[in-house]
């Protein structure tokens, strides 16, 4: 049997931190990736890309859901080339009418590098305050929407605080190659690494302005792309006029490998060493252990024939659910795993997104949206003390806003009336008078004008907000797929709702140069989608969280199973709350420090 | 002129076979035309098979723009490892066998080979003495001799697959309805921008253009993706294109339907709107109104998509928007080709 010091299984923002350390270290390591090894131009024999600047490449053609038993049986669904089929491989959600129903919800991509090959790119560090939402609210009575004090009995601090995750904050923003800046974030800089931001959109002077009137202290979205040559990943910028500005860069793979994904920025740049080894296009299907030590883990190879490896230490980071999902079907092989990884009965528990939402307009003016990474400027407004009391909150939230939405035509016509991949298209293949004269109405209305302000926000932390092994349903190696069952508190509509009434603001000031009178189309949370209760943004968080207390926790500090020797899980799933912005460059700060235990280790 | 053949690296094809074909679950769940059988039905995206890529050769970019890999891949049952496959096809002289090679100590045999833009083939897989279909991509032809063979097409294609010629004229009639370049200032346009692409820049760069009519090459993306991706909705145009030939056939006895007044058009498109098509055999088809969706979808993407996929012919959808939106220097606020590949678009460094 083939055997490393560690084995690590995925290779997004939890995996390849860890494997980037400890290669660098002589450690002997081994990635196993479920999806293909994709590449970049310059990696290519060709010199061409496996990603496109394709807007059919961010949503393939129609396919239609036959998983048994589902509600949803029958409709049409959409999914990029590297996000998994959903027939094959669904994940499965109870919808408002307590019916089962298959989504694409909740996967981020399937290739080497993970979902930071498609995600927006975002890189927010989360607040000092973020870690410790358990301290913060002890003893307070202000808490909106909270009648059975959930908040208080729910809420947890990290065993860890954010002085502990900043330095691989900053390791993390150096190594990645990330622009940005750091002057008005509310979170300490020991150091600043960020690139220079490019200029921002012209459409983006909107939210300057709103942001400015309402005195909300800004700062230019830190973007994982890369604007200058990045010395630590060898990456350089080819000729031409700000070339990463494309439109292709949310959800879409980058050719030219300019997005900071951790596979051109942590892996690729290894990739050679004797001691690194990525196996591509391979599954694992369960962990075995003996006395709380994994033993095995066995994998389907590319042709789908089973293999087992073993490492000495085993890091699982293939996104929460399907870490947590991992780590059921182990369980369901063994009576001692299941007695280990159950014992504090709080796997898949706790499943975490975030609060989302925002506003939209169409704004005065037109502009190339096209010419565009994915945000321009941010706010820590809503993630401050004061502005939490103020409104009775739990917590806070990041606020930025989206330039490359709908800048391309598929994509305005896809998105008309939607916004996630399960109801694509259908509000654009509904609105049948769209024709003709009327669609060049639609075009000169919505193309080039329409603006938004995000927010991402923490989500409370509920026992009920949970992940399981569907009882029916089964994935194309007939193992059971993952079910998904959650839904919104009281608590987080009224986040979603105060939040998204300051993105709101954010447009009505700046659609008018201060004045506040600018109208705005729709602000709202994401509770009110028709599909709230499977939305989940792409960022899939808890289900395994890290605590100090084994009993109120699955994995400890280091991110170590509690009963377990060598197993680590090192994705989203550990977080205990969800922060207040978007999760990879914490999930990457984590795995970096949880790096450095493992290197005191080996 | 032998064909010319590639050697891609195991990786490269385990990329494109693992999520698709590797799985151990029997159950039939992807969805294809009613022909397509079910062992294609336990393949995920079959339609992908074989592999259609760009192609690039370092030493002669130019030319090489003009070519797209072909990737062959066949599948060998388990247990069972044939020794020799390989593949003959209209794409290398006379039916020459070509030896597909084993990937590793998998399965999959593969072969790659450089194959022009705009062509259709037919192949089979030589097994064991046996000329077989191709047991993954879901694509038949019969030739001229009555035998079916299976069938690939490369990108820019505009050879009618799917469609008959009186299907693509009526679909035409539908398409131009949705699409914006029916009104004034867009034909206006139109007339302008394949006038200024005049022949040479034609047969350069749009060598394989369907034509450059109002619809921008829809119907021709329409038929491509009825013979490949979407092929599952076939039988939806066949059977609609038949009963809307009826309804307005009915309604003016004495016109070719692709002759009839545009009205016709617009009425028959807001019954099928409001799924209440006076004439229409709802016994046969129960929701014009899903054709109509279904139909709204494929326009405007095969508009707006990239024109290797066979719409936006010349790029005119692209350079309607560009036109028709300009700041007041007249500086285009949709400068697409800033991003793309020439010669299609400028980007320096991208090259598609």
């Amino acid at each position: 049997m083939d055997k490393f010091d560690v084995v690590i299984i995925g290779s997004g923002a939890g995996g390849a931190p860890i494997a980037h350390t400890l290669a660098l270290a002589g450690k002997s390591v081994l990635v196993l990736e479920k999806g293909p090894l994709l590449r970049t131009q310059d990696q290519d024999p060709r010199g061409l890309s496996d990603f496109k600047r394709d807007e059919l490449y961010g949503t393939g053609p129609e396919k239609r859901l036959t998983v048994p038993g589902m509600a949803n049986q029958g409709e049409s669904y959409y999914g990029s080339h590297v996000e998994p089929d959903i027939n094959d491989e669904p994940h499965v959600y109870v919808g408002r009418d307590g019916r089962d129903r298959a989504t694409i919800e909740g996967y981020t991509a399937q290739v080497i590098g993970g979902g930071t090959q498609l995600y927006g790119a975002v890189s927010l560090r989360f607040a000092p305050m973020d870690f410790r939402l358990q301290s913060f609210n002890a003893g307070r009575t202000d808490l909106v929407d909270d009648p059975t004090g959930d908040v208080q009995r729910e809420a947890r601090d990290w065993p860890i605080d954010y002085d502990a995750l900043e330095p691989y904050y900053g390791q993390a923003e150096r190594l990645i190659g990330i622009n940005g800046t750091a002057t008005n974030q509310a979170k300490p800089f020991s150091a600043e690494h960020y690139q220079t931001p490019l200029n921002p959109n012209a459409i983006s002077r909107f939210v300057e302005v709103g942001m400015d009137a309402l005195g909300m202290p800004r700062y230019r979205t830190p973007l994982a792309v890369i604007t200058a040559d990045h010395s630590p990943s060898g990456r350089r910028i080819p000729a031409g006029d700000e070339p990463a500005k494309t439109g292709y860069v949310n959800r879409y793979g980058d050719p030219l490998g300019l997005k900071s994904n951790t596979w051109v920025a942590l892996l690729a740049p290894l990739a050679g060493r004797p001691n690194l080894e990525f196996r591509c296009n391979c599954v694992v299907t369960h962990l075995s252990q003996s006395n709380g030590r994994v033993t095995g883990v066995r994998y389907r190879d590319p042709a789908g024939r089973p293999v087992t490896v073993e490492g000495d230490l085993v890091v699982v980071a293939c996104s929460a659910i399907e870490s947590v999902r991992l780590l059921m079907l182990s369980a369901e092989e063994s009576q001692d795993f299941a007695g280990r990884i159950y014992k504090s009965g709080l796997l898949g528990k706790y499943f975490l997104t975030h609060c989302f939402g925002g506003a939209e307009s169409a704004m005065p003016g037109r502009y190339d949206k096209s010419v565009s990474l994915d945000s321009d400027w941010a706010t820590d407004f809503c993630a401050g003390e004061d502005f939490i009391r103020a409104n009775g909150l739990w917590a806070g939230g990041a606020m930025y806003n989206n330039t490359s939405d709908q800048a391309l035509p598929i994509s305005l016509a896809r998105t008309h009336g939607s916004q996630d991949l399960d109801t694509i298209w259908k509000a654009f293949v509904e609105d049948t008078g769209l024709t003709g004269q009327a669609l060049v109405e639609f075009f000169d209305r919505d193309f080039g004008t329409r603006l938004s302000v995000s927010f991402m926000a923490n989500q409370l932390p509920l026992p009920s907000n949970r992940i399981e092994l569907h009882p029916a349903v089964r994935d194309k190696w007939n193992r059971k797929a993952a079910y998904i069952i959650k839904d919104w508190h009281s608590h987080d509509i009224h986040l979603m709702n105060t939040l998204a009434a300051q993105c709101a603001a954010v447009l009505r000031f700046g659609g008018d140069e201060g004045r506040g009178n600018y109208p705005v189309e729709g602000f709202g949370g994401i509770y009110l989608a028709e599909n709230a209760r499977a939305r989940i943004a792409n960022h899939v968080l808890g289900g395994a969280r890290f605590g100090s207390n084994p009993n109120d926790s699955v994995l400890d500090p280091d991110c170590r199973a509690w009963e377990f020797d060598n197993l680590y899980v090192t994705d989203g799933a550990c977080m205990p709350t969800s922060g207040s912005a978007n999760p990879t460059l914490t999930i990457q700060a984590n795995a970096f420090r949880v790096a450095d235990r493992l290197l005191e280790r080996l | 002129m032998a064909v010319r053949l590639i050697a891609k690296d195991d990786q490269y094809v385990l990329n494109h076979c693992t999520k698709y074909l590797a799985r151990e679950n029997p159950e039939p769940r992807h969805v294809y035309g009613p022909d397509a059988g079910i062992e294609v039905a336990r393949i995920a995206e079959a339609w992908r098979f074989p592999i259609i890529d760009g192609h690039r050769d370092p030493d002669e970019q130019a030319a090489s723009q003009a070519f797209n890999e072909v990737t062959f891949v066949y599948l060998a049952a388990p247990g069972a490892l044939p020794t020799e496959v390989a593949v003959i096809g209209s794409f290398a002289n006379l039916y020459e066998p070509l030896a597909m090679r084993q990937v590793g100590d998998t399965p999959y045999f593969t072969l790659t080979a450089v194959v022009p833009r705009g062509e259709a083939h037919s192949y089979r897989f030589l097994v064991g003495g046996e000329a077989l279909l191709d047991p993954i991509n879901p694509q038949r032809m019969t030739l001229d001799n009555g035998r079916v063979w299976s069938r690939f097409f490369t990108q820019d294609c505009t050879i009618p697959l799917v469609l008959e010629h009186w299907e693509r004229r009526l679909l035409e009639r539908l398409c131009d309805h949705i699409l914006p370049f029916r009104t004034p200032t867009a034909e206006n346009f139109l007339a302008r921008f394949y006038d200024y692409l005049d022949r040479q820049a034609r047969d350069a760069q749009y060598p394989n253009a369907y034509r450059f009519d109002a619809s921008v090459g829809v119907v021709n993306y329409i038929d491509k993706l009825l013979a490949r991706e979407e092929s599952h909705h076939q039988a939806d145009y066949r059977i609609c294109l038949d009963l809307i030939n009826q309804v307005v056939r009915q309604r003016n006895p004495f016109l070719d339907p692709a002759r009839m007044a545009r009205d016709l058009y617009v009425t028959l498109y807001e019954e099928m709107g409001r799924n209440d098509v006076p004439g229409w055999d709802y016994g046969r088809y129960g929701t014009p109104r899903y054709f109509l969706q279904l139909l709204r979808r494929h326009t405007f993407t095969g508009a707006f998509a990239h024109p290797k996929y066979g719409g936006n012919a010349g790029t005119a959808a692209w350079a309607w928007l560009a036109e028709r939106y300009r700041d007041g220097d007249g500086e285009t606020l949709f400068d697409w080709g800033r991003a793309l590949e020439p010669p299609y678009g400028r980007n320096p460094a991208y090259r598609g």
